[in-house]
């Protein structure tokens, strides 16, 4: 078994990783939203009693983990547009101001109108009927339309009934005979539903970005990504392949030259993946269209896209030059760079969008390059971000890249040091 | 000053059962041919990527020209030239495109590597075929494209592991003759081979290695001489490294 160690990783260990990535990232999607647990963002304007009814009735819905203050300090609608906007958070939830005198209005008019049918003086004070107040939900620029809809749909259930609950109460401590209100009045239902959900851009641009989520704003990227990494098999394969034909030994005798050389393949495959990477998108935005999809929108910055690309082309390039440094073989390198490719990308986010994976999973999610990579595009597409939006996560590309490129570096002179 | 100067050179591989070099000293004068031979897995090998730098010594010195093979590797592989036992090249690029980026890397001017490669390819016979891919190339071609590509920076010491292992009988005499000629240049060859017959027909010195272990050096026919019983190179070789077989 010591003997071929990296033929032991491939026939056991990556099929198992395999299986065990693919089922956690998978299991989000066979499961209903409905039942998974998120982090969401809540802006009390109102600081009213039902507002307050509201949020207790969120917490206790066990779905929602309600985060309504940061650092001791409430969550207000700008906090809340701008965290939503730098995607700390996926989902925002704002009580507008007045939901508490609307609510307590409806309430007061349904009891009213079940007094007066049962012969006795309205005795309420009531305002006119303002209609249906929303309680307004935001989501993440980059949220994909299933899990917002999903999302919306789940919170509308629950203010419903935390609503209905509202009135209910208000209306049985109304009416001393405690009879069925419900019942008697064909109106009362339309007048219940005082507050509802409706989904908000974020923004002024919003409703044009809303028309930015579909699949070709998700799958073009996310795959011209994965594709790009699946440079690891060329590197490697030729890297491997010049160990084993002599020509790196040509170059190793030459003074200076693996200077040169090792900066030069990785500049070299850099400038490739761009290449890959720019192609990937002019099919997004000039092929798409004419197979009636929706073209690719570069978002306000697209110049940004060029030293993401070469971020991401650097981070992808070193791999396989890791990949092609640390394997003796082409038999082990090019199964464990392609399978390690298809595990990095789930758990990235390219199969999967990273939101709806298992906690877990979305810190695991953290170490993996295809992450940040499809993380930056993103920024620049849908959230528009700016230069200082994209620096981490490139920073991040950079620091992946010369990192594995500095361990190929380490491991070649050991190589060169301890085998005949 | 001495072409090469190795004292007390050991080396030993992880894994490996025994040392591959075991205190093994040589030298060699420049302007001549000199021979490395041994057995397999004498240590030959082992001692030639000591000096080209891509091996250290756990312990001795190895030294070309004056250079130290370890603290100043840039300067020595300035002054070598290697053909390894390997076809060192790109077996994707013609002769020209291989020639061309060697000479590059080693900092030569396009015009001094065009006249160098079609001199040396001429010389080698490979000129009519400077345009065809290397692995398009025949087992004896392959050789002598190799020796080319060590010698476009005209390095004072050619280094040949084993430079005729499995080629036909019309390039062994090209190769032998073409590095007769070198050495005629003042150039030191240091050569390594199995073939016992080559070596007593070019070597200037040979030097006997088997266990990582010097063993004994002199012209072939002082060590003919000098050895009971022996009527060429071969028996002596025989009769230093004994009859069992290797693994």
């Amino acid at each position: 078994m010591k003997r071929d160690i990296a033929g032991l990783l491939l026939l056991l260990i990556m099929p198992a990783t395999l299986i065990i990535i693919m089922a956690l990232v998978q299991d989000a999607p066979f499961k209903d939203f409905q039942s998974m647990k998120f982090d969401i963002l809540l802006a009390d304007a109102d600081h009213g009693s039902t507002s307050h009814q509201l949020i207790d009735g969120l917490k206790n819905a066990g779905s929602f983990h309600i985060i309504d203050s940061i650092d001791n300090k409430p969550v207000t609608e700008a906090d809340l547009k701008q965290l939503l906007q730098k995607g700390d958070y996926k989902i925002g939830i704002l009580i507008p101001s007045g939901i508490t005198a609307n609510i307590a209005n409806s309430a007061n008019i349904a009891a009213n109108s079940i007094a007066k049918k049962m012969g006795v003086d309205a005795m309420l004070p009531t305002g006119p009927l303002h209609g249906q107040m929303f309680v307004h939900i935001f989501f993440d620029p980059v949220s994909k339309p299933a899990f917002r809809a999903a999302i919306s749909s789940a919170l509308d259930k629950y203010i419903t009934a935390a609503c209905s609950g509202i009135l209910m109460e208000r209306l049985s401590s109304l009416n001393k005979n405690g009879s069925d209100t419900s019942a008697q009045n064909d109106n009362l239902s339309k007048i219940m539903q005082g507050i509802g959900v409706k989904e908000e851009p974020l923004d002024s641009r919003g409703d044009n970005m809303m028309l930015h989520i579909n699949s070709v704003q998700h799958n073009v990227p996310a795959w011209a990504i994965f594709g790009i990494f699946f440079i690891v098999i060329p590197i490697a394969g030729n890297m491997i392949r010049e160990r084993e034909d002599g020509s790196a030994i040509r170059i190793a005798l030459i003074p200076g030259a693996n200077q040169f050389v090792g900066p030069g393949k990785i500049i070299f495959y850099t400038l490739i993946c761009s290449l890959q990477f720019m192609l990937m998108l002019c099919v997004g935005i000039w092929i798409m269209p004419l197979l009636h999809l929706p073209a690719l929108h570069l978002g306000l910055h697209p110049w940004l896209l060029l030293p993401a690309t070469l971020s991401i082309g650097f981070a992808a390039t070193t791999y396989g030059y890791f990949i092609g440094t640390i394997f003796k073989t082409i038999n082990q390198a090019l199964p464990f760079g392609s399978v390690s490719v298809v595990i990095l990308s789930a758990i990235g986010g390219i199969w999967v969008p990273v939101e709806i994976l298992p906690h877990t999973m979305q810190r695991v999610a953290l170490v993996s390059p295809l992450h940040w990579s499809l993380e930056t595009v993103n920024i620049i597409m849908l959230r528009d971000g700016g230069l200082q939006a994209v620096a981490i996560p490139v920073a991040l590309l950079l620091f992946s890249g010369i990192t594995l490129w500095g361990c190929s570096i380490i491991a070649e002179k050991k190589r060169n040091h301890s085998v005949q | 000053m001495l072409a090469i100067e190795v004292s007390d050179l050991h080396k030993n591989y992880k894994g490996a059962w025994a040392p591959a070099l075991a205190g093994f000293s040589f030298s060699v004068t420049p302007g001549r041919i000199a021979g490395l031979l041994g057995p397999n897995g004498a240590g030959k090998t082992t001692t030639i990527n000591i000096l080209c730098g891509l091996v250290s010594p756990d312990k001795g010195t190895a030294k070309i020209f004056g250079f130290d093979c370890v603290k100043d590797s840039g300067a020595v592989r300035h002054k070598i030239g290697v053909a390894p036992q390997q076809v060192a090249l790109f077996g994707n690029l013609t002769a020209t495109e291989n020639l061309t980026y060697v000479g590059r890397l080693y900092g030569l001017k396009d015009e001094a590597i065009n006249k160098r490669a079609t001199a040396l390819l001429e010389r080698l016979g490979l000129l009519a075929h400077a345009g065809k891919r290397i692995n398009a190339y025949s087992g004896g071609m392959k050789r002598r494209a190799n020796i080319i590509a060590s010698l476009l920076h005209e390095p004072d010491l050619l280094i040949l592991d084993e430079p005729t292992a499995g080629v036909d009988v019309q390039s062994r005499a090209l190769i032998l003759d073409f590095l007769k000629e070198y050495k005629q240049q003042g150039k030191t060859i240091l050569y390594t081979s199995h073939l016992m017959e080559e070596a007593q027909q070019i070597c200037d010195e040979v030097t006997i290695i088997d266990e990582g272990k010097f063993i004994t050096k002199g012209t072939p026919n002082e060590l003919i001489r000098n050895t009971p019983d022996c009527k060429k190179l071969e028996d002596v070789f025989l009769h230093y490294t004994g009859h069992s077989v290797r693994d």
